[in-house]
């Protein structure tokens, strides 16, 4: 198979790290072989964060531009500026109001290199579960809705058990779920 | 069989623990940070009795292993590369002296630079200190690397540099446990003066015994065929080849990979790059009428080609001087030597998006104190009260108080103290009495302050230091300070008082205060000031001490206050110009300031700032 690139994003605080663990995760019991890329130091204090990651047989951990098969932002401003990583038919999940997605001027760059869009108020969502820090999860439920990429839902929420810490793991597979759903809804209509 | 996705600093540590190290030592610095936690979570799980330390500085961790390996046990001390700066006395040295057990310097290269003061090349220490350098590609070759940089070390005696940049640190990879054992080794000294306290008449000697030592290994890495090899066909000769190694060479495979053409451009990867595989390098370069030289962050390698008139790189303007190789750059230096060359070019990168984002006016985001942040804090009235001062700071979160304003300077660990006394002579020979206010964390004081205060209050140097005492490492990852009294492993050790180090440096004014009491914080500022202008004044020392919010969660803001911002709120920005606190913004809708709740650490700090008093706190009875 050949690897599949993944570009993560979003704000410190919003558990990027986490989401990318729980795909890693899921994807090495798999058998898959993994390579990321993570920000540490002062570049954390800047509130952007990214994670990079290469499922399968890459070398480097840093994905080239053009090259992201999926994109989950879970910011709408962070999603727009890793565009660049995007490859010609790729897939992005961005937590945001799906009303107001995307901006006008991105809407042309998507369609002329087919890339899909979802989104979802993954923020509400976890919040309305009175667990506001957990959107990421909410956004990873969704994106597993739709079946794209190497891990199934069942894995993920496997992963998810497995990976959470005792006090958290019903909530956040609750949080998982409720976004599945968002998405499994969308994808039925 | 156990795998884990490791953070390559943790495959590093499971390298040093498989290889029966039996000390390591270390300087919090990103991006290493991480290695000493990581081997200290395996020495807990795998039951061993490893000892590990965090030491005070670089230098001190370097000594420590030092001299661990020459008992004859496996030794290693962890820092970043501007670490090694402050171990490079350390480093010279003992390249002469040599090792006995296996010692291996760990030194993590940040291109970019992401979170460091230079973007310089360990690679070119180690050929300063004339001791072999490793430079992995990737974690699991880190990991490697490490039993092989011991192997060497006890085979030729001589301590080796393991060369890990961020992307190999920072990168995750799964990675499959080996066995891991107790090391069971006893430490044995045997005296040798004229080696372990050499003179310089037996340092020739030792000189001459190192340049021996470096022709065996140079001879033994020609041989290295795992980590020095090329993909030449017999008998092929190629109109271009690239020479590369550690972080480049994975990035270049994936691109050749790619772009289908691994086939046309041999490579010659280097994981040696001191002493250098120069047959090896002859061979590869003979079969190529052009080499490209692609390697981080400075021009070892390309400078090591003996044949000058083949070789592309930095030199020859193809790759960049400055800056991290990420792949989008090393596809566009690939395809300007292409095209030069007259090759077949690669695919060309869309630009389209680039182009895009800058339409957009994203917001930027540049690196900020978190909200709640005792420093933030500090600064405010350190600006309030001292508006002209020169404002010489350090290494650590609160270099970011240049965002408040209230940071002028910032060279190396330590340098906010030295450079305090520095600018106090320079104005005082003037005659002027030059207002100078210092700002240095805890854990920077304990690496390198007390030199420079110790020199300062000697030399009669005036001016008022703030120690940020903000009972933790922050930037690193929370790594504790001496003052804590708590070790690497979690351990009780004996708590260093930060007032009676500060004393013990000859200063006679020391104040503590919670820079959450702006008021107070003020006060003693302002009795500094005085202090330091008296005839008998000398450096004013005054700790300003409250927990970093990340670090201590609950006791740093032991009483949350909900905050808001009433009607008089004027919409000066003063609050943003001067406070930088994450959690205010201007809100278009209400045409004034507001509090972004969602990320408002509820410290209240804010209400004692706005000069209108519309930062109110609000009763939630």
């Amino acid at each position: 198979m050949d690897t599949v690139d993944i570009v993560l994003c979003g704000l410190g605080g919003q558990g990027i790290l986490f989401m990318t663990r729980v795909i890693a995760q899921a994807a090495l019991d798999k058998g898959l072989n993994i390579m990321g890329a993570e920000t540490h130091g002062m570049a954390q204090r800047g509130g952007s964060v990214v994670s990079h990651l290469r499922l399968g047989q890459a070398q480097g951990s840093l994905v080239r531009t053009g090259s992201a098969h999926f994109l989950l932002g879970l910011d709408e401003n962070e999603a727009y500026r890793n565009l660049p990583f995007l490859a010609k038919g790729a897939s992005m999940y961005v937590n945001v109001d799906p009303k107001n997605f995307p901006r006008q001027e991105v809407r042309d760059f998507l369609a002329k290199r087919n890339v899909t869009y979802h989104a979802i108020p993954a923020g509400n969502i976890a919040m309305a579960l009175s667990a506001p820090q957990s959107s990421n999860l909410a956004l990873l439920g969704y994106f597993s809705a739709f079946s794209e990429g190497p891990v199934s839902k069942g894995e993920f929420v496997a992963t998810i058990e497995r990976l959470s810490p005792e006090r958290y793991r019903e909530k956040n597979l609750e949080i998982f779920e409720a976004g599945l759903s968002r998405g499994l809804e969308e994808k039925g209509a | 069989m156990r795998e884990e996705i490791l953070l390559g600093n943790g495959a590093i540590a499971l390298g040093l623990v498989e290889a029966g190290c039996q000390v390591v030592t270390s300087y919090p610095g990103t991006p290493s940070s991480e290695i000493l936690p990581e081997v200290v979570r395996l020495v807990k799980s795998e039951k061993l009795d490893t000892y590990v330390e965090w030491s005070t500085n670089e230098k001190v961790a370097f000594d420590n292993a030092f001299a661990a390996s020459i008992t004859g046990k496996r030794a290693a001390c962890c820092m970043k590369q501007v670490g090694l700066n402050v171990a490079a006395d350390s480093l010279m040295s003992s390249a002469y002296l040599g090792a006995v057990g296996g010692l291996l310097i760990i030194s993590a290269d940040d291109p970019g630079p992401h979170s460091s003061q230079t973007e310089q090349d360990t690679r070119f220490m180690a050929r300063l200190a004339k001791v072999p350098v490793l430079d992995p590609s990737n974690p699991q070759e880190a990991r490697e690397m490490v039993g092989l940089g011991l192997e060497i070390s006890e085979e030729f005696r001589v301590p080796v540099v393991l060369r890990p940049a961020i992307r190999v640190c920072h990168a995750r990879q799964n990675i499959a446990f080996g066995k891991i054992e107790k090391n069971q080794s006893k430490s044995v000294f045997q005296k040798d003066p004229m080696r372990w306290a050499a003179t310089p008449r037996f340092r020739l000697i030792l000189h001459g015994e190192l340049n021996k030592k470096l022709d065996q290994i140079g001879e033994k890495f020609e041989g290295l065929s795992r980590y020095n090899f090329h993909n030449l066909q017999p008998g092929t000769s190629y109109p271009l080849g690239i020479v590369t190694g550690g972080v480049p060479y994975a990035v270049i495979v994936d691109i050749l990979s790619e772009e289908g053409r691994s086939s046309d451009i041999p490579v010659l990867k280097i994981g040696t790059p001191f002493p250098f595989p120069q047959k090896l390098a002859d061979e590869f370069v003979s079969a190529c009428e052009k080499v490209l030289v692609v390697e981080e962050t400075d021009t070892l390698i390309e400078y090591l080609l003996r044949d000058r008139h083949k070789v592309l790189g930095r030199l020859s303007g193809h790759v960049p001087k400055e800056g991290e190789l990420v792949p989008g750059v090393v596809h566009e230096i690939l395809n300007k030597v292409l095209r030069d060359l007259g090759m077949e070019a690669l695919q060309e990168d869309d630009t389209e998006a680039a182009e895009l984002l800058k339409t957009l006016n994203l917001p930027v985001r540049k690196p900020t104190l978190c909200p709640g942040c005792p420093h933030r804090a500090a600064f405010f009235a350190i600006r309030k009260t001292r508006p002209k001062a020169i404002f010489t700071s350090d290494i650590g979160c609160y270099t970011l108080g240049v965002n408040l304003g209230a940071v002028d300077t910032c060279l190396d660990m330590g340098a906010a103290i030295t450079m305090a006394s520095g600018f106090y002579h320079a104005f005082e020979q003037d005659g002027v009495e030059k207002p100078i206010v210092a700002t240095i964390g805890d854990s920077t004081f304990f690496h390198s302050g007390t030199a420079g205060l110790l020199n300062a209050v000697y030399n009669g140097a005036r001016f008022i230091l703030v120690i940020l005492d903000n009972l933790t490492t922050a930037m690193t990852g929370m790594q504790p300070t001496p003052s804590l009294g708590i070790r690497a492993d979690g351990s009780e050790g004996k708590a260093i008082s930060l007032e009676r180090a500060v004393a013990g440096c000859g200063v006679d004014f020391i104040e503590v205060v919670d820079p959450y009491n702006i008021k107070e914080m003020t006060q003693a500022i302002k009795k500094a000031t005085q202090y330091v202008s008296e005839p008998q004044g000398g450096v004013a020392v005054i700790i300003s001490r409250h927990p970093c919010l990340i670090a201590y969660r609950d006791e740093a803001i032991p009483e949350k206050k909900i905050v808001t911002v009433s009607d008089d709120c004027e919409d000066c920005n003063f609050c943003i110009d001067r406070f930088e606190c994450p959690a205010l913004y201007h809100d278009q809708e209400l045409g004034r300031i507001n509090i972004n709740r969602q990320i408002c650490s509820n410290c209240g700090v804010c209400v004692q700032i706005c000069p209108k008093g519309a930062i109110v706190e609000v009763d939630e009875s």
